[in-house]
């Protein structure tokens, strides 16, 4: 977080006078409660080791920080998306909304090592290696890769909302009657960033995910878990501007019915290519009908009692958000787009779930005070970490009003 | 017919055209079509014109592609009962792709039947009134009046800035399409 917490107020033009204090989330209850939630979820992780529920712990750990990771870094991507196709609908609130999540990754980056205590119980090839796979799912080798690859994904993110939060970069988003491009930095990190993104969460895909069950393999495995990562940060981001919306007085960019309505089109068009990926996987997995391949499909979609929570997560990621979003009018009423994008948030977070939990427990749905705190802890830990983004993100949405138009 | 005349006003800009088109209907001038160099949302939004209906016929197009989807699959997996790979007869998740697949294709050719129909194209003739300026750098208006009314619309356009109105006969009113029904 220490790069990004520098205090790169926006010295807004139109009211300087005003946007240097403007914190409208920083609130020292605030922050009070989220810290008693981190506490509740170190608490209840110390609690479920003491008590003999390790591998449960562990489980909700490794859900947990790949549901927020995702968050994190599918954000910083859609600033990078947003620069590589030069969106500059919501001025820089869109900017500085995305890359808000962005300060959870240093933290992330240091809760993944944390797995390395639990490995044992998570990597069912740690204590029972599989033969043929000895030279890649191995603790040494799985560590370096990825503690390497989230590294870098660190470093890119933290170096593109840096050069994304500079005069320049905040003027060029807010005056798009300016034809030029993004400056240089960002027209050589943005796509990097968006390839390396690819690369890296496959990876993360493969070894945190698809290695519990160490005989299972999909190729398309990495492009939908990082392709629901990137969802989950447009959810997230809908979710934000609804809830800032009100805080922020009474004209700002995200009482703007265009902006919203770009956001849940976002979510829309990701939701529908969601499932898209998910049913590419499916069908292939159905036609070739080897059991190596099915079983994985089969325990949770097939049986109790995992098959409920599938379908629950289905109709939250898709069908729920291609039947209310699909017209005009509910993407542009806040209580709806934001009451949607929770859902996708809660469904890619039982999605992650149940990719992971039913590998370790199958025929148990483990899910008590040790899941609800630890989830707990992280939703604090996550949103402490990002406050001083939100906070970025209301400024530049309450004075770098984008243009009037379409 | 013979009271009825056409005025056509020229406008320079889409401003100034929006301002005409508007003045002329608070008159309750409506029976007017414009010519516009480029698609202008403004323009159709002073013009009033109603929501497309090829929208519609996507939508029956689409879903008359689902069903001939599920037509084709079950009705020939019915007629020639092989059990395949140890699946049931009717398995549907292949049978997704082909009703997707047909929505995308018969929606896609309703949009475009139904937006030749709805826009009346290709039109051999061109609509009264029109001028190769209007495809270059002028907005046009023209006006269906009757003679009496004449005068009146005539000043309105004026005032509402436009560069040149003139006056031309009408042409026998079949062959004038209302632009507002496209």
């Amino acid at each position: 977080m220490t790069a990004n917490s520098e205090p790169v107020r926006p010295a807004a033009p139109r009211a300087s006078r005003g946007a240097r204090g403007f914190a409208p989330l920083a609130g020292n209850s605030q922050r009070a409660v989220l810290a008693v939630l981190v506490a509740a979820g170190i608490a209840g992780f110390a609690a479920a080791l003491e008590r003999g529920e390790a591998a449960r712990a562990w489980q909700a750990y490794l859900v947990n920080l790949l549901f927020f990771l995702g968050v994190a870094q599918g954000g910083v991507v859609v600033a990078a998306a947003f620069y590589l196709t030069q969106a500059r609908w919501a001025g820089a609130a869109a900017f500085r909304l995305a890359e808000a999540f962005s300060g959870f990754l240093p933290l992330g980056f240091l809760l993944f090592w944390g797995l390395y205590f639990g490995r044992t119980l998570i990597f069912p090839w740690v204590l029972h290696p599989v033969a043929q796979k000895a030279a890649w799912l191995n603790t040494p080798f799985l560590f370096a890769r990825d503690g390497i690859g989230l590294l870098a994904m660190t470093l890119l993110s933290t170096w593109l909302v840096r050069v994304s939060r500079s005069r320049r970069a905040r003027a060029w988003a807010t005056d798009s009657s300016d034809i030029a491009m993004p400056p240089p930095a960002i027209r050589r990190l943005a796509p990097a960033l968006a390839l390396a993104f690819a690369a890296v969460y496959s990876l993360i895909a493969f070894d945190l995910v698809m290695s519990l069950a160490p005989v299972w393999h999909s190729t398309l495995f990495g492009a939908y878990f990082f392709a629901a990562s990137f969802l989950s940060a447009l959810a997230a981001m809908a979710l934000t501007a609804v809830i800032l919306r009100g805080r922020l007085g009474p004209a700002n960019a995200f009482t703007m019915p265009k902006v919203l309505h770009d956001l849940g089109k976002l979510v829309f068009a990701f939701s529908v290519f969601w499932i898209y990926l998910l049913f590419a996987q499916y069908i292939v997995i159905w036609y070739g009908d080897i059991p190596v391949e099915t079983f994985f499909i089969v325990q949770r979609v097939y049986y109790a009692p995992w098959a409920p929570l599938s379908y629950a997560a289905v109709i939250l990621i898709f069908v729920v958000p291609f039947v209310v979003l699909l017209g005009a009018r509910p993407k542009r009423t806040p209580p709806i787009l934001g009451a949607v994008a929770a859902g996708v948030l809660a469904g890619i977070w039982l999605e992650r779930y149940v990719l992971v939990v039913p590998s370790l427990s199958q025929h148990v749905v483990p899910f008590g005070w040790i899941e609800l705190l630890i989830s707990l802890g992280f939703l604090g830990g996550f949103v402490l970490c990002v406050i001083t983004g939100l906070n970025m993100a209301a400024a530049a949405a309450r004075w770098e009003l984008p243009a009037e138009g379409h | 017919m013979s009271g009825t005349v056409e005025i056509i006003a020229t406008f320079a800009g889409e401003e100034q055209c929006v301002g005409g088109i508007e003045a002329l209907r608070a008159a309750r001038a409506e029976d007017f079509h414009v010519f516009a160099p480029i698609p202008s949302e403004h323009i159709e939004k002073a013009i009033g014109r109603r929501r497309s209906p090829v929208r519609a016929f996507v939508l029956i197009g689409g879903i008359l592609g689902v069903l001939t989807g599920l037509a084709i699959t079950i009705g020939t997996s019915r007629e020639w009962n092989m059990v395949a790979g140890g699946k049931p007869i009717i398995s549907w998740p292949p049978f997704i792709i082909i009703c997707f697949e047909l929505m995308i294709l018969f929606g896609g050719i309703a949009a475009v039947l139904s937006f030749l129909l709805s826009a009346q194209v290709p039109a051999f003739e061109s609509l009264p009134g029109y001028s190769s300026r209007f495809c270059g750098d002028r907005f046009g208006v023209a006006v269906r009046c009757e003679e009496t009314e004449a005068q009146k619309i005539e000043s309105i356009l004026g005032v509402a800035g436009a560069e040149e109105v003139r006056r031309a006969q009408a042409q026998p009113s079949a062959a004038i399409v209302d632009l507002r029904d496209g």
